[in-house]
């Protein structure tokens, strides 16, 4: 969704224009400043909070934890997705299970997880884990199923192992779906981070921007969020790049 | 899609699943605390003051989950059109929404309890907003899409400005704009189970993490239970009416199904 110059222009303008009339509105106290403080008060406090290293840490806390539930879930869920895909069989005796367990809100599965793991990092990590399971498990399944026939025929053809056949034929033929699984999963994990954090912690960036409303330091809740979103921002980019690079291969050879 | 068969062996791997859990828990009474015996979670949900207790909450879990749908739909559809229709309009709105669209929804939920307190507005407003974006996003790219053939018969049959809106380009655009509900609909629902969680007064998100706080672990996971069945009697419900209203689509366009989200 790129956009020429002028309508960055344009963007840019009305971006300025919302942040200037909500700074006149908190100064001439047309809101309540208590609520909506000024746009460069909540800028100034973010740039002291990114400075003074409490924010980073918050972030740092929250990428840690989110780290680990988005990668065990991809290490375990992308190679089921494969062997589901792969064989009929196990993806029939699965498939209650799985849909049983998959229409659970993930917000529900916190308490369930509080109940084992306390609230510690475990409970989120396992939080974090569940819900980012389906997107990358159900894309994937997708993935291995619709690989061109063709090339699984030519695979079987030049004698590869079924090892060697899922390395090079299946794994490559379906990270493009993978991949989607992974994106959509990304977005799930960063919102299951702040709402664990929400419900029970004593740190991350959702226990900080809850325990600054909960205090009424509105600028610090603002700022928490901005963070969030620049957060949640450079994750995306920082995803597309890498799969871009990753894919790129793919797209050259399919003209996708 | 084929006819399915019962699936025997599903069934059997789901059925064993629930049963070595039962044993487990039987003969380990220790674990009961964590893990009931799902036959007792069947005999809390068959008992009238557990089931009556849900029921409410459920209902209005339910309330506001519709409320908060419908409302992001009809903002969503009608934002949707006016941007994907007018690239003067998207060009102003286009950095705001890159903007907001990032930070993970459920942020918006302290800024919810300042400006609107704890009540249903609240929880209703974050699945507004929550529930708004992929619908937003999915229309402005489907009018954006559309076959400008499309546009350009209507206008030479002398069609005005809003009758090529509402016969041509929604239409045409009715397959984003449901791709954009289907993604919305559990994004709707876990916002309004994580605010009644954040502010605790009723729903099934409250009903579930307090029976796990007062260690009523049966009732915590027929909790559990109803919440995971609303969700999929949600999605079927949402998958039927969406086929059915699609039909005419799939005939037009011999597009068959599509990737699954």
């Amino acid at each position: 969704m790129s956009g020429n110059r002028e309508s960055t222009l344009n963007g840019v303008l009305v971006l300025a224009g919302v942040m200037t009339a909500w700074e006149i509105a908190s100064r001439g106290e047309f809101v309540p400043p208590l609520l909506f403080p000024a746009t460069s008060k909540v800028l100034g406090t973010f740039f002291a909070l990114v400075s003074s290293g409490e924010i980073p840490a918050q972030i740092l806390s929250s990428l840690r934890r989110a780290a680990a539930g988005y990668l065990m879930a991809a290490t375990i869920f992308i190679p089921l997705g494969v062997v589901i895909g792969l064989f009929e069989r196990v993806e029939r005796a699965l498939e209650v299970v799985v849909e049983t367990l998959r229409p659970i809100p993930p917000p529900v599965v916190v308490p369930v997880s509080v109940l084992f793991f306390g609230l510690g990092d475990g409970m989120k990590i396992f939080v974090i884990f569940f819900s980012s399971a389906w997107p990358i498990l159900l894309n994937t399944i997708d993935g291995v199923k619709n690989i061109d026939p063709v090339l699984a025929r030519t695979a079987r053809t030049f004698g590869l192992s079924r090892r060697q056949a899922i390395v090079k034929v299946v794994l490559p033929a379906a990270s493009p779906e993978i991949m989607t699984g992974l994106r959509i999963s990304l977005a799930i994990t960063l919102i299951l981070v702040v709402i664990s954090e929400m419900v029970g912690s004593t740190d991350g960036i959702g226990y900080f921007i809850l325990d600054a409303q909960r205090r009424l330091k509105v600028d610090r809740m603002y700022a928490g969020m901005l963070s969030l979103a620049l957060l949640g921002y450079l994750l995306n980019q920082l995803f597309l790049f890498a799969s871009g690079c990753f894919l790129s291969w793919h797209r050259g050879m399919t003209g996708r | 899609m084929k006819p399915r068969r019962l699936n025997v062996s599903g069934f059997a791997v789901f059925t064993a699943a629930l049963f070595f859990w039962e044993i487990l828990s039987r003969t380990r009474p220790e674990l009961q605390s964590y893990f009931p015996p799902p036959s007792g979670v069947l005999r809390a949900l068959a008992e009238l003051s557990v089931l009556r207790e849900i029921l409410r909450h459920l209902i209005e879990t339910l309330g506001r989950f519709l409320s908060g749908y419908l409302i992001a739909a009809a903002l969503a559809v009608g934002a949707g059109v006016i941007l994907g229709y007018s690239r003067t309009a998207y060009s102003f709105f286009a950095a705001p929404i890159e903007l907001c669209r990032p930070m993970p929804s459920v942020a918006i939920i302290p800024v919810a309890i300042l400006t609107l307190g704890i009540g249903n507005a609240m929880m209703i407003a974050v699945t507004v907003y929550a529930a708004a974006w992929p619908i937003l996003v999915n229309t402005i790219d489907g009018v954006r899409h559309i076959d400008r053939t499309l546009i350009d018969t209507g206008r030479t049959f002398g069609l005005g400005r809003w009758k090529i809106l509402r016969r041509i380009a929604l239409p045409a655009a009715a397959p984003h704009i449901a791709t954009g509900l289907r993604v919305s609909l559990p994004i709707a629902l876990i916002l309004v189970t994580t605010a009644e969680m954040v502010v605790g007064a009723s729903g099934l998100g409250f009903y579930i993490l307090d029976e796990e706080r007062s260690l009523r672990t049966t009732n915590m996971y027929a909790g559990v239970a109803a919440v995971a069945l609303a969700g999929y009697s949600l999605n079927r419900l949402f998958v039927a009416v969406e086929s059915r209203a699609m039909a005419w689509h799939r005939g037009a366009s011999g597009k068959g199904s599509r990737e699954r989200e």
